[in-house]
């Protein structure tokens, strides 16, 4: 703790005692949070690498008696063409949704909001909203949005441009579940980008403007590279945290049709909860974990935290 | 780009309406989804498409208090989430405090760790997780019949039970949010100076009164900040409780309109639409509290 104050450190002993019993105590405090994070964090994630090895399953023989089956389950993994199809549906899920989507509009809206528009307030409030909606509710006002028929409100706007209405989410089903993540994160994207784009100084645009730059010339030449920190760091926190997305995409589609939304987070569910196949269910998920833990500590090394 | 000062006025004007046109169209793409949740919940003949209401009525939302079962799921997810912020608060109060002044040598691998925790997705944790909480539901089964009998020992797994049961999932949801929580807690306790508990300690307080007196008081509104982000977080969260509960007398808000949704032959859009406006209140009510410490959250993930 912080050096101590006089009456405490009268002899080298009493303050010796008090710094070891100010330790103690903050350790008795974490103690709860660092128990429920192994309980239910880090042990299931050590665990779920021995569940991949073995072929634990919740019904059948299995079940009863599980078996060590040493790499089986990976070897499995890697001639299941239901896995590949899930690892590239999720790649290009993240590359549309958070690094394309999400990214251009949020920083749209982050570069115009800067702006002192009258109605700023308002367009901020509205674009923060999709970001506090409950998963199954996101699934469900989309279901609305892009059902099929020419009363649907997706089919009517695009009548207006004379395009035919359709089944969205059977014709174009991973379109469909980018643009509804695309609706729930421009917030994300927009708050990190203002933030980015707030701790670029005015004067550096003075004087830019001062040698006659274009305002394209300022956005590509100034803004662009000095957010380009925040720019990674966005692209890393949102990678991630597209990768763990499970329920709007389940409320919408369940995976389908025909595996063309199972994005990983679902094929887990799937193999897991509607094949009851624990064991290779753990293999896919330890895979997710792989990829996640791979980006979080780039994002750690990038970060250079001071703790 | 750029600040709009020292424009030629023509040039000003038109950029200013680019932006405004812009920012319309945005904002259409974000708040056309809920018109319709709007008016179909308030809609006597609501359909799956957008519509006026011709026939005005609050019966959609009658009915989920009345006939269906929408006052238990409303009070199950109020308990479950309700108790699961609170948990988070409590502990990542007292952790964050702990984080924040401890020098031990622990502190930067485990501020580390927290980080790389809060990118495993909690899919891929699901599956061994359900069968950790299975394991110890099984146990903690056994122990309570052979203590209190069957009947007994069913009625207090529904509280304490890991699996299909309240005190599982109120556990796992809490510790999904404790490491942002944690960080925020940390993050805030490094603002506030440590001269309050230096004073509070020359008057010879104990750890509880510093932390009651003084501490309490100070951490008020970083325990806000980080209660909202957990409550929003377990409150939208829909793989836990789908994963976790079974009983329907357990069942919480997203799995009684996910269920409500998947009973095909009856479907009745105006009920539905009534009770996902239900379920989206509190979590965009919160929002709106929450809004002023967006930017300080992703501090856990930008700036540190």
């Amino acid at each position: 703790m912080t050096p101590i104050s006089k009456p405490w450190t009268a002899t080298r002993w009493t303050s010796m005692r008090y710094e070891t019993r100010v330790a103690w105590q903050l350790r008795l405090i974490l103690l709860p949070s660092v128990l429920l994070l192994l309980a239910f964090v880090i042990y299931p994630a050590v665990y779920s690498v021995y569940l991949s090895l073995t072929n634990e399953a919740l019904t059948g023989a299995a079940a009863l008696k599980p078996r060590f089956v040493g790499t089986r389950n990976y070897v499995r993994l890697f001639n299941d063409a239901k896995f590949w199809n899930s690892l590239l549906v999720t790649l290009i899920f993240v590359v549309g949704s958070a690094i394309i989507g999400q990214f251009v509009l949020g920083l749209v809206s982050a570069v115009l909001l800067r702006r002192p528009l009258r109605l700023k307030p308002i367009f901020n409030s509205i674009i923060l909203l999709p970001n506090a909606v409950p998963e199954v509710v996101a699934g469900f006002l989309w279901i609305s949005m892009l059902a099929g028929g020419e009363r649907a409100t997706l089919s009517r706007i695009v009548a207006f441009f004379g395009i035919q209405p359709t089944d969205w989410l059977q014709t174009f089903p991973l379109t469909m579940i980018i643009i509804v993540n695309t609706w729930r994160g421009i917030a994300t994207a927009m708050i990190l980008l203002t933030a980015g784009l707030s701790a670029v100084s005015e004067e550096v645009y003075e004087a830019a403007r001062m040698d006659g730059a274009t305002p394209r010339q300022m956005f590509t030449r100034i803004t662009l590279p000095l957010i380009m920190p925040t720019i990674f760091l966005y692209m890393l926190v949102s990678t991630v945290s597209t990768i763990a997305i499970f329920g709007f995409v389940y409320a919408l589609t369940r995976g389908g049709p025909g595996g063309a939304t199972e994005l990983i987070s679902i094929y887990i569910y799937n193999q897991s909860f509607t094949a009851f196949q624990l064991g290779y269910g753990s293999a896919v998920a330890v895979v997710a974990l792989g990829f996640s833990l791979l980006i979080g500590i780039i994002y750690v090394r990038a970060l250079k935290v001071e703790v | 780009m750029a600040g709009p000062n020292l424009r030629p006025p023509g040039r000003r004007n038109r950029a200013e309406l680019g932006a405004y046109a812009t920012l319309s169209l945005i904002s259409a793409f974000c708040a056309i989804p809920f018109f319709w949740v709007l008016l179909a919940s308030i809609d006597g003949n609501a359909s799956l498409f957008l519509q006026w209401p011709r026939e005005l009525t609050i019966d959609n939302y009658l009915r989920i208090f009345l006939v269906e079962d929408g006052t238990r799921w409303v009070l199950n997810s109020l308990f479950v989430v309700g108790t699961a912020t609170a948990i988070v608060m409590v502990l990542a109060g007292l952790g964050g405090y702990a984080l924040s002044r401890t020098r031990a040598w622990w502190k930067r691998p485990f501020l580390y760790t927290i980080l790389l925790i809060r990118v495993l997705p909690t899919t891929a944790l699901i599956v061994p997780l359900y069968k950790v909480l299975l394991t110890a539901n099984n146990g903690l089964g056994s122990m309570l019949r052979a203590v209190f009998g069957n009947e007994m020992a069913r009625s207090m797994l529904r509280y304490v039970g890991f699996i299909d049961g309240y005190l599982g999932l109120i556990l796992v949801l809490a510790t999904m949010q404790l490491p942002l929580a944690l960080w925020i807690m940390k993050t805030f306790f490094d603002s506030v100076p440590r001269d309050y508990e230096e004073a509070a300690l020359m008057d010879g307080a104990t750890l509880v009164q510093r932390i009651r007196r003084v501490l309490i008081p100070l951490a008020l509104p970083g325990l806000g900040a980080a209660g909202l982000f957990a409550f929003i977080s377990a409150w939208g969260d829909f793989l836990l409780p789908l994963i976790l509960l079974s009983s329907p007398e357990l069942q919480t808000l997203p799995l009684g309109l996910f269920r409500a949704f998947l009973r095909v032959n009856t479907i009745d859009y105006g009920f539905l639409a009534a009770l996902a406006f239900v379920y989206l209140l509190p979590a965009v009510i919160a929002f709106g509290f929450a809004r002023r410490f967006l930017v300080q959250t992703f501090s856990g993930g930008v700036k540190g």
